[in-house]
């Protein structure tokens, strides 16, 4: 369908430390003790995409993205990897593989996007259209109990300021106005307000971070515009804000077929040809305004920005915090429990000793061993995990190899790879870096505790 | 295809791509035409997108647009089908131990099957796709598989240019000696050649006044009216129940159509009978302007044995009023069902002539253009 998928899967991202490290890439935390970017692969899969970019930033975190990918979906998915350096951003990490787009339109995908809702979608509004660029529009998750705690009371303080606000028209199907993350003014194109008539506001729509772009469009404005970094904060806003005056940026005429017939009566029947078919169709706002007041089509250029909204019976988070991180794993085992791939459930082999209970929610990986009078409610533990007798897991995620003395409780946590937990140990919203060890009998109150780095 | 006939739509439905759920309360006399639920068939279709391997994303695009309504208009959905069909076909390559014929023309007849689940197929639609296999069927077995392209494609482009748009330039040249200065022409709908015949008139020097007939649910008419008073034409508004009073003041009266069909009958928009009706009880002179293309050897006595049944929720609601919403609870009920009818057959009584390509004929010579000119241009 000349349709290219770009995977932008990251790499180390701040937001997340302690639980992501060198070792363990933010595109392979796991999330229902499957790493986060299997569940876009897998979405992409089902509508029978099969050859992808995947981007990661730093090149060690792309040996590790590459492996998994490779082991995980060996014949079943195309996949190339490209390495960017770090920190360059969204925009210049779809500059850097700029030379492998080939096809008419791109499709990208950010990787830590846990949805159900298919590509296809998206893709055919963007046909259908001719735009060029369309943005998923999903609403604003739910988010759970919220920490309590230093980091969770400032991440409070910013959630009552700070808004999303996107402008579409009333057709619901044009996107006029989007702004991420406003604290208090925002300042809205008199143009394009004057040439639709009616906008609608909303703050309760978000950006998915999954877009298509016309590769043209998209290749023009990373050339000329090289200091944006950021697709959401920079280029999609601009296009948004130059969708009604793009002749500076844009060719819009189709040249390709106009140069081949040189006769002046088939640039006629051309004419008249595109005068019938936009004659049969509602021109949308942009063809109202490229024309002057006595119809005839003037030199302004438009171009199109479209968006296609999420029903809100489908599920659309991003991992881009510790929260949403606790979200989504509460999710995936609970009401979106069918994103999971169905040998995810409890593992083969994990033991429970006598008086164990384990709750409705919860997954278990394979090599588990639990000890007696375990609780374990609304969590997940991985995979070769000890855990000693008199444990109470709420809330939680444990992740591989963990080893948990007896006694121990754990609330809201989440603890990572080969981390020691001694006896008696309290946790409480916290999060426990790779690595690390937990001295027996100490109390942790929303803190986040992590080795040191050598 | 006769849809009350069971097992005949359960094989078609194992065909096809677009899934479609059937309207609950129909109506009984019109059991035999599909009716699907609308609103269900967009995002399905959409969520196929990627899907669909055998289909071109040309052809995709242009079933999308018919789906939602984007293009209305005989000539729009043939030209726009006919440029999907030539970006399928300069994208084609035949499989290997395959005939290019055989294999395009099954290629060709999927991708129209697919059109026909989006929204069924108009006659002007019929005539192009026959015409098209007809070329391919009659391409000689020595060509290269680059010159029955090329040769494909400019058959295409003939066809487009010859019966389409040098029709309606002929057309407009024979319709405006019959507007004088003075006239108060009316038209219904939003025909494109009656548009070209309105704006020709005007550019040369012709003094008269438009009365436009719209009518809900799609008010196709305010399109045309924007067109034309930007243009400056002096236009009149007004909807189609008000049709009787307007008609006393006008003196002619130019409608499109869809097809005409070999008795006679007009097959157009619907609301085009009564117009028409009212216009004959008025002595007012009508003409209905119609591309040659357009005309089919059926013939049809009445608008129930073939037609096409549209959205029935756009009946109940008012586009931009939200409070008009009397019959909301009432959809699923028994005894209310909803007709939306799109086409309707206007009796050749009512007709005074029929102005085409081939001249300004009476409607009883229709099926003398099909017979004679039909064989000679269309499929030589």
């Amino acid at each position: 369908m000349d349709f290219q998928v770009v995977v932008l899967a990251g790499g180390n991202s701040k937001n997340l430390t302690p639980l992501v490290s060198k070792e363990l890439p933010k595109p392979l935390l796991p999330v229902a003790n499957c790493p986060v970017l299997y569940y876009v692969l897998h979405q992409l899969e089902q509508s029978n995409l099969k050859d992808l970019i995947v981007v990661v930033e730093g090149e060690d975190a792309a040996l590790l993205v590459g492996a998994w990918i490779s082991g995980t979906f060996i014949d079943r998915l195309h996949v190339e990897i490209a390495a960017v350096p770090e920190d360059i951003g969204t925009a210049g990490a779809l500059r850097a593989i700029s030379h492998h787009l080939t096809a008419k339109d791109i499709l990208v995908v950010s990787g830590d996007l846990v949805s159900d809702v298919p590509p296809g979608a998206l893709a055919a509004t963007h046909r259908r259209h001719d735009a060029a660029v369309t943005t998923m529009l999903c609403s604003i998750p739910v988010s759970g109990p919220s920490e309590s705690g230093s980091s969770g009371g400032k991440d409070k303080a910013k959630k009552l300021g700070r808004y999303n606000i996107i402008g579409l028209d009333p057709s619901k199907q044009f996107l006029l106005h989007i702004a991420t993350e406003i604290e208090k003014d925002a300042r809205i194109s008199k143009r394009i307000l004057h040439a639709v008539g009616q906008m609608e506001m909303r703050s309760d729509l978000m950006d998915a971070h999954m877009y298509a772009f016309k590769r043209s469009v998209l290749q023009e404005v990373l050339d000329v515009k090289d200091t944006f970094q950021s697709l959401k904060e920079d280029v999609l806003p601009y296009l948004v804000r130059s969708q009604l005056k793009s002749e500076a940026l844009l060719n819009r005429t189709p040249q390709g077929e106009e140069n081949g017939n040189e006769k002046v009566s088939s640039q006629n029947n051309q004419a008249f040809i595109s005068r019938i078919l936009a004659n049969a169709s509602t021109p949308s706002f942009h063809g109202i305004y490229s024309k002057n007041p006595d119809g005839s089509s003037s030199t302004r250029k438009t171009h199109k920005c479209c968006v296609y909204i999420a029903s809100s019976s489908s599920y659309c988070v991003r991992l881009n915090s510790i929260q949403a991180f606790m979200d989504i794993n509460r999710d995936v085992t609970g009401d979106a429990d069918h994103l999971l791939s169905p040998n995810n459930i409890i593992g083969p082999s994990p033991k429970l000793g006598t008086k164990t209970t384990v709750g409705p929610n919860c997954r278990l990986g394979e090599g588990s061993e639990m000890g007696d009078k375990c609780q374990v409610k609304r969590s997940i533990i991985g995979r070769h995990c000890r855990i000693g007798s008199h444990v109470k897991v709420v809330n939680s995620v444990v992740m591989n190899h963990v080893t948990i003395g007896d006694g121990c409780i754990i609330q809201g946590s989440v603890i990572c790879s080969n981390v020691q937990l001694q006896e008696r140990v309290e946790l409480k919203d916290c999060q426990v870096g790779a690595g690390f060890v937990v001295t027996a009998g100490s109390e942790y109150k929303a803190e986040s505790l992590a080795k040191k780095e050598k | 295809m006769q849809y009350d006939d069971k097992s005949r739509v359960e094989k078609a439905k194992k065909r096809a791509v677009v899934k479609q759920t059937e309207a609950r309360n129909r109506v009984e006399l019109f059991r035999h035409l599909p009716q699907y639920e609308h609103g269900t068939q967009l995002p399905d279709l959409e969520t196929k997108f990627f899907e669909l391997d055998p289909m071109h994303p040309a052809v995709y695009k242009v079933g999308l647009q018919y789906l939602s309504g984007d293009i209305r208009g005989g000539n729009a959905r043939c030209i726009a089908m006919f440029q999907a069909f030539k970006e399928a076909i300069k994208d084609y390559s035949t499989p290997p131990e395959k005939t290019l014929i055989r294999d395009l023309t099954a290629r060709i007849s999927s991708y129209v099957s697919f059109l026909i689940e989006c929204r069924p197929l108009s006659i002007s639609m019929g005539n192009a796709i026959k015409f098209l296999k007809n070329r391919i069927a009659k391409l000689p077995l020595a060509l290269s598989e680059s010159e029955a392209k090329s040769t494909l494609m400019l058959d295409i482009d003939r066809f487009i240019n010859e019966k389409i748009i040098l029709s309606e330039k002929v057309i407009v040249k024979h319709a405006v000696t019959k507007i004088r200065d003075g006239d108060v022409l009316l038209t219904y709908g939003a025909s494109s050649v009656v548009e070209m015949i309105l704006l020709h008139a005007h550019e040369l020097g012709k003094h008269f006044h438009v009365v436009v007939v719209d009518s809900r649910p799609k008010l196709e008419g305010q399109l045309l009216l924007r067109r034309l008073v930007r243009k400056g034409l002096s236009c009149t508004y007004t909807h189609v129940n008000a049709v009787s009073c307007i008609m006393q003041d006008v003196t002619r009266v130019f409608l499109g159509a869809s097809s005409v069909l070999s008795n006679g009958t007009v097959y157009s928009r619907v609301g085009t009978a009564c117009v028409a009706m009212v216009a004959h009880a008025f002595h007012v002179p009508v003409l209905v302007c119609c591309e040659a293309y357009k005309f089919h050897e059926r013939v049809q006595l009445d608008s129930i044995c073939f037609n096409e049944l549209g959205n029935p929720d756009a009946i109940s609601k008012v586009q931009g009023r939200k409070e008009i919403n009397y019959l909301d609870g009432l959809v699923n009920q028994e005894n209310l069902q909803l007709l939306n009818l799109i086409y309707d057959a206007t009796p050749s009584d009512y007709v005074s002539m029929i102005i085409t390509d081939y001249g300004m004929i009476p409607p009883t010579s229709v099926p003398v253009i099909v017979r004679e000119y039909r064989r000679d241009h269309l499929w030589s």
